[in-house]
């Protein structure tokens, strides 16, 4: 009995929609990494800006996932914050050529992680570091140090290099992020169980 | 690339060892999508202006921070401007760079065209002695030279300023060489702006505004290059501009505000080719900006003084600044709704200010020549400083900054800083309004001097006296929409009478005005002729009124009408068509409000 639920968990998990959110300023190429991700029939062959943003979902190591696709533009970064609540994981897209704007992607960060909606969770941040075919992108290790990713302590972050439009190092990403968030979720169903298991004591 | 969370710009590092030096001026940069790929790039006139070389300038176009693409420009350029030249997609800006008189376009940062301006016609006698001086011999020249000195200077043409700077010897050969020529004046371009065509869309078509050291400014139109607006600043003199601010739209309306070199400010509109002066300085302006919102104008001096005057003249406000201004730029915040102002000043200071509030500052290690404001790369609200020695530094607003003058004004004083220190003196501005009619007026008085005062202060006490008499009588019949009743909370009434008639329906509104007292046993009472009107319920006790709640009560009123001939009767005049509305309060005889309601004509019911 105890084999066959563990079993139900299994597919159970499986079957679970994990919902991601992705951030990043505009034009870092957000919408062209979910696009990526999509079915071959259901991709756009065209970009656009988007607007507000967009939920898509795509299947990927057997998970269907649920990603929010926030718009960067300044005037829409306000509403990142409403989807901190319920959101599983956070990709966060840097254009790697445009150093000039590296100190906003900082600013935004820090912004980001700051939230009281963030602050205390434990939540797997994966970074893409897009566009790096250009030719003055920058190495993941210097981005890391740019944004000062060592200093978030406190949950799981991963940086990967990525081309959104070949699809180059995309996988590899959300192979990480989907793990962790499995992780998570296993933690914290054992959690509940234990919990559940000390309330029959009770 | 650390940045300081406290302040609302971010540092953007230029990362590099040997910074891209740029000695350049406000006007001579600009942001454009030279490359039509939605990247802002920022274009910079490079100027050299070493010792042992001729000054020459280059073109610089920066993509981020990286320097992409250098070229040479045929002269030192007093402005540059970015601009799109109509409304066909892919929409491809036009870079216009002025040069001396004429303006060179650039597409694709290729020239495509040069567009001079015209030649003002000379002076007769100019023309007059040019015609003379070929044929005539060397030994009279003098005489004529002589001539043309009395004109003014400024006025002649180049080739004759020439001429006058010339020996004796040097004279004969210049002659012969320009002779023919034409003698005319062509102005320098001095200033230049863009002025948009129609709406203030996303980089909308826009014309070019130049101003010239002639005296004149021109809209130029950069698709079929026609001049399309004229004028001259000043009708009396030759008032050379310096610097140029423009608001408006080239087809509605728009206004140009002209900062000449010697303090005067003129402004031109639409309608008229003759600038107005709106006010004369004594020192000379740092800087000129027409805001677009409260259309005010906003000038710096180079005696540290930082004012805001209305299109008119009247000023507004004036600060101290603590040391000297050396540009002014504009920064429009279209998502909050706010312009600030940048001032830089010496030393490497660059405050902003909100109205007259200083709301932010910041520091750079140097004086700022340059610096302009817009949406750079892919961002929106970047500020970029050049300084004295060509030092480039690239500030990017915070998204989450919000600017607001009196809480930020409150902070900053708390911090200790310097308050911005307001100056009294405004008699710069003060014009005489003397005319013929006040002087001679003037004079009578000083003559009549006692009989005038005897008779103004006899006028004044019957003023006073009928003022009294007024208000004494207004006070007895309580006939006033407000109560005048101290020991109760005044209350207000107001009346509106709705319908054509016979049957009206007359609303009264009661207002307690009072913040904490209450009105209590309050009663309504209307009274009418009766052989007029006839009132159904002519008494409406009314509940207690609280502060601030408007409680209305409607009366219907029905207008007596002879049965007969179904129209008012006889005695019923415009006059004493009224109803008289009274809020009586218990206990009390006389009525706190006595008012008089005029009724409309009633139409005959058929």
């Amino acid at each position: 009995m105890g084999m066959l639920h563990n079993l139900t968990g299994l597919i159970k998990v499986k079957k679970d929609k994990m919902t991601i959110l992705v951030l990043g300023l505009n034009n870092s190429g957000k919408s062209t990494i979910i696009n990526h991700f999509k079915k071959s029939n259901e991709q756009s062959a065209i970009m656009v800006p988007t607007v507000g943003f967009l939920i898509e979902q795509f299947y990927n190591m057997g998970v269907c996932i649920k990603a929010i696709d926030m718009s960067g533009a300044t005037r829409y970064r306000n509403l990142w914050e409403h989807q901190f609540k319920n959101c599983q994981g956070i990709i966060y897209v840097i254009d790697s050529s445009d150093r000039m704007r590296f100190v906003v992607v900082k600013d935004e960060l820090d912004l980001v992680l700051q939230h009281p909606d963030l602050r205390n969770r434990i939540l797997p941040i994966l970074f893409y570091g897009n566009k790096s075919d250009l030719e003055d992108s920058l190495s993941n290790v210097k981005i890391a140090a740019a944004l000062g990713l060592e200093n978030i302590k406190d949950k799981p972050w991963h940086i990967c290099s990525s081309n959104a439009i070949s699809g180059e190092g995309l996988d590899e990403g959300i192979q990480w992020l989907v793990q962790q968030i499995r992780f998570a979720l296993l933690s914290n169903r054992k959690g509940s169980k234990m919990k559940m298991v000390s309330k029959d004591i009770k | 690339m650390a940045t300081s969370s406290a302040s609302n710009w971010l540092h953007v590092d230029i990362e590099e060892d040997t910074p891209k030096l740029c000695s350049t001026l406000s006007s001579c940069m600009t942001l454009s999508d030279v490359q039509c790929d939605g990247y802002v790039r920022l274009l910079v006139a490079d100027i050299s202006l070493e010792d042992d070389e001729e000054p020459s300038a280059k073109l610089k176009v920066f993509r981020g921070l990286t320097l992409k693409h250098e070229q040479p420009l045929p002269g030192v350029p007093t402005a540059i401007e970015s601009l799109y030249t109509d409304e066909t997609e892919p929409k491809t800006p036009v870079i216009a760079v002025a040069i001396a008189d004429s303006v060179l376009f650039y597409r694709h940062l290729k020239p495509f065209f040069k567009y001079t301006i015209p030649a003002t016609d000379a002076d007769e006698l100019e023309l007059e002695v040019w015609r003379k001086l070929p044929v005539m011999k060397p030994e009279t020249h003098e005489g004529l030279l002589q001539l043309l000195k009395d004109v003014d200077h400024a006025k002649l043409s180049r080739k004759t300023q020439r001429l006058l700077q010339l020996t004796e010897e040097e004279r004969a050969a210049f002659i012969s060489t320009h002779k023919d020529s034409v003698v005319g004046r062509t102005g320098n371009i001095v200033a230049m702006c863009c002025l948009n065509r129609v709406s203030s869309n996303v980089s909308p078509p826009s014309h070019l505004v130049l101003a010239t050291d002639t005296g004149h400014i021109y809209v130029l139109e950069p698709q079929g290059f026609n001049l399309i607006y004229q004028s001259t600043i000043c009708n009396y003199e030759t008032a050379v501009p310096s610097l140029i601010s423009v608001h408006g739209t080239y087809e509605t309306d728009f206004s140009i505000v002209v900062g000449t070199r010697n303090g005067g400010v003129y402004l031109l509109r639409k309608s008229s080719s003759e600038g107005q002066e709106i006010f004369k300085l004594s020192t000379p302006l740092t800087g000129l900006l027409l805001l677009p919102i409260d259309q005010t104008i906003v000038i710096t001096t180079m005696e540290h003084r930082y004012m805001c005057c209305s299109k008119r003249g009247k000023q507004l406000y004036q600060l101290h600044l603590e040391s000297a201004p050396v540009c002014i730029l504009p920064l429009p915040l279209t998502h909050l709704g706010v312009t600030l102002v940048a001032v830089a000043l010496q030393g490497g200071k660059v405050a902003f200010y909100l109205n007259r509030y200083m709301v932010d500052e910041l520091v750079v290690p140097e004086t700022v020549a340059g610096m302009l404001y817009g949406r750079m790369g892919m961002e929106d609200h970047v500020l970029t400083l050049i300084t004295e020695s060509g030092e480039i530094f690239i500030k990017i607003l915070r998204r989450i900054t919000r600017f607001e003058p009196d809480t930020s004004a409150a902070a900053l004083t708390k911090k200790g800083l310097a308050v911005p220190q307001k100056i009294g003196d405004a008699s710069i501005l003060d014009k005489s309004k003397k005319s013929s009619i006040f002087v001679e007026q003037a004079a009578r008085e000083k003559q009549q001097a006692k009989s005038s005062y005897g008779s103004f202060q006899m006028e004044l006490w019957r003023l006073r006296h009928t003022a009294a008499r007024a208000t004494i009588d207004a006070i007895n019949s309580s006939e006033s929409t407000i109560s005048g009743d101290l020991t109760h909370a005044p209350v207000k009434l107001a009346a509106e009478v709705c319908g054509s008639g016979p049957v009206f329906r007359l609303y009264l509104t009661v207002q307690n005005l009072s913040t904490y007292k209450m009105a209590s046993n309050l009663a309504l009472l209307l009274h009418a002729d009766r052989r007029h009107y006839t009132i159904q319920q002519s008494v409406a006790k009314l509940p207690s009124v609280l502060p601030g709640i408007p409680l209305r009560v409607d009366f219907e009123v029905m207008a007596v009408l002879d049965a007969m001939d179904k129209l008012p009767p006889a005695t019923l005049t415009p006059d004493n068509s009224q109803i008289r509305v009274m809020l009586m309060k218990a206990g009390q005889a006389k009525p706190l409000i006595a008012a008089v309601v005029a009724m409309p004509q009633s139409e005959a019911a058929f």
